[in-house]
């Protein structure tokens, strides 16, 4: 008999799970960040890590975020393999010369043979203490050479740390500040299907309506805008998690839109330039036959993201969701 | 550094656009000749070609490079100031300034990181030195006392700016600032360029952090092959700026190492095996659309 070990995990715990277990079995995984030791990290992203590492492989840093992914980005091409934690993503333009100039081109331009193993862990969106809520991961989804990912579950939190820390490439990693510390949903812990994941999109919820593409916090307000509809306007919603921004998955949207004839996209980051649009135009270039009625995408108000009480009128929700769905299908 | 020269004045008549390395040999050369095989290097963009010839690189396919052909070790795809990986050679892909004073040091952690005794020596301008990259980097070495030697190659010009436009004190001053060893010297002297550099690589090697110094040397030609120099017609090169090609040979005369004989000799055959070099990979096809490498993107 074959026992699956699993365990419940906030998005927090299964990412710490997946750099820890990482590190026990390649020496050549290391941690730089700020507050990342005796802290235990911003919004206790790194608990235990000192403790069970030392500081040579939880490595505190100077608040001087180019060099640090410049130094990750050298260590990585002599055959280390280190994650670089930028605390929140409003903090990753200091950094862009190295992200854009240096890490996707390396490999390309020696002729396909510099390797640049790097994983840049962040948070962006929304959160729980109010800060930082800036969110540009679509501007690195432009970029040849980059792999950006966002979790929006736990489960997918711990897998697309394990498969970007055994990838090759340098990785993004964005987590959804607003879902870092939400409530714990069982992981399974001995299933490498997560592996495979980085440009796999994961179908949330299956429906014949509408289709609804999410990105990270906005997959669970999906889900939500999916329940209020069905138990208030018997429509079947179907939400995909599209979970890598870059290589994006645009044949699972396809083939759901192919059977319900509608999309709606939504993510935190704006709508304009956003992976929403890239996906409405992958629909419109393989199907545009198949809508029904026109695409909407969804996103963040065109403001630089506001603080405090202004923030809910910026930010998308299930209600928002929920609204564009009923105008879709003529609901409202 | 009369392949260095030799080279670079073939690039030059071959590509407008090449940047000449001429007056600063002594600096470049006397940099990165003493290493091991496994320290890391991390040469300025102005002449890497001799760092990567000294590693074992074949100079026709460095050439190739610049000019374009599909037997460049970049297979025509970056700037062409590129060679094989695999030489411990930090690669330089994109045409910004600064970057690779980062990864040279992260070359450096991941020494470190191994606990092995190699070192990195890590060149860069005078011009780049202002790169906000210079001082992270200097400040994050020394936090972690990173086997690294970094080197300002001081040639008094940033493309048309001269120095005292756009340096504020020395480059050699901020190294107190970072409480690390600094040193300024001669960088067309190539023998006290590599006394300098020895001591700096043998403070990293044995685990002691970084040095910064400044080599200072001047651009005898353009930014650029083809660069006409209007902008400096007025002035004057400083007193005392030799060339360092004739100073090391005369001490090597003056010395009785060699006779005058025996250096015509390395001219005659490092300019027949320049032409060789330059004649292969002008022969060569061009880079074009097989090498687009669309599979080449990711790892």
């Amino acid at each position: 008999m074959t026992t699956t070990a699993s365990a419940l995990m906030t998005q927090t715990e299964a990412i710490l799970d997946a750099i820890a277990s990482e590190m026990r079995h390649d020496e050549r995984v290391f941690y730089i960040g700020q507050d990342v030791g005796a802290m235990g990290g911003s919004m206790l992203g790194t608990q235990g890590l000192l403790a069970e590492f030392g500081p040579r492989r939880i490595r505190e840093a100077p608040i001087s975020e180019s060099a640090m992914v410049g130094a990750a980005i050298g260590a990585a091409l002599f055959g280390q393999r280190p994650i670089v934690e930028i605390s929140f993503g409003e903090f990753i333009p200091a950094a862009m010369n190295q992200l854009i100039n240096q890490a996707p081109n390396l490999h390309y331009m020696t002729g396909g043979v510099a390797r640049v193993p790097l994983v840049i862990r962040t948070r962006v969106g929304d959160g729980p203490y109010g800060g930082h809520p800036q969110d540009y991961s679509a501007w690195f989804a432009h970029v040849p050479g980059l792999k950006v990912v966002m979790p929006a579950r736990p489960s997918d939190a711990r897998g697309l740390m394990l498969a970007a820390l055994r990838d090759a490439n340098p990785v993004l990693y964005f987590e959804p500040m607003s879902l870092a510390h939400a409530p714990r949903e069982r992981v399974d812990l001995d299933n490498d299907e997560c592996l495979a994941k980085i440009g796999k999109a994961r179908l949330a919820r299956p429906g014949a309506d509408v289709t609804v593409a999410a990105v990270g916090s906005m997959v669970r307000a999906s889900l939500r805008a999916a329940e209020m509809l069905e138990t208030d306007d018997a429509l079947e919603v179907e939400v995909i998690d599209l979970r890598s921004l870059r290589p994006l998955d645009t044949g699972a949207v396809v083939e759901s839109v192919r059977r319900t004839g509608r999309l709606v996209t939504v993510h935190e980051s704006w709508v304009s330039g956003g992976i929403g649009a890239e996906v409405v135009a992958a629909v419109a270039e393989a199907c545009p036959e198949a809508l029904r009625a026109p695409a909407v995408r969804l996103g963040t108000a065109p403001v630089p993201t506001p603080s405090g009480k202004v923030r809910p009128h910026a930010l998308p929700n299930a209600e928002r969701i929920a609204a564009a769905v009923r105008r879709l299908v003529g609901h409202s | 550094m009369v392949v260095c020269r030799e080279l670079d004045r073939a690039l030059c008549q071959a590509n407008p656009r090449w940047f000449p390395i001429e007056g600063e040999e002594a600096t470049v050369v006397g940099s990165f000749i003493d290493l091991r095989v496994d320290d890391a290097v991390a040469p300025h963009y102005r002449d890497p070609f001799v760092v990567y010839l000294m590693r074992g690189a074949d100079m026709w396919r460095l050439a190739a490079q610049v000019l374009g052909k599909a037997a460049g070790y970049n297979k025509g795809r970056s700037v062409p100031f590129n060679g094989p990986v695999e030489l411990n050679v930090v690669p330089w892909v994109a045409g910004d300034l600064g970057t690779t004073i980062g990864t040279a040091t992260g070359a450096a952690l991941a020494f470190q990181q191994e606990g092995s005794d190699r070192v990195c020596v890590c060149t860069f301008g005078d011009g780049t030195a202002n790169r906000g990259d210079l001082h992270e980097a200097l400040n994050l070495a020394a936090c972690w006392r990173l086997p690294i030697v970094y080197i300002c190659q001081h040639n008094g010009w940033a493309i048309s700016q001269a120095a005292h436009t756009y340096i504020a004190g020395s480059v050699v001053g901020r190294a107190s600032g970072y409480g690390i060893p600094g040193a300024c010297v001669d960088g067309n002297d190539v023998e006290a360029v590599r006394c300098t550099v020895a001591e700096a690589v043998a403070r990293a090697r044995a685990g002691r952090g970084p040095s910064l110094i400044e080599a200072r040397t001047w651009r005898w030609r353009g930014h650029w092959a083809a660069d006409d120099e209007h902008y400096r017609l007025d002035t004057q090169d400083p007193p005392g700026m030799e060339d360092p090609l004739d100073l090391y040979a005369y001490r090597l005369l003056e010395g009785s190492t060699c006779d005058l004989s025996a250096l015509e000799r390395i001219h005659m055959e490092v300019e027949a095996e320049v032409r060789a070099a330059m004649e292969r990979a002008a022969a060569a096809p061009d880079a074009g659309a097989s090498e687009l490498g669309l599979e080449d993107v990711y790892a």
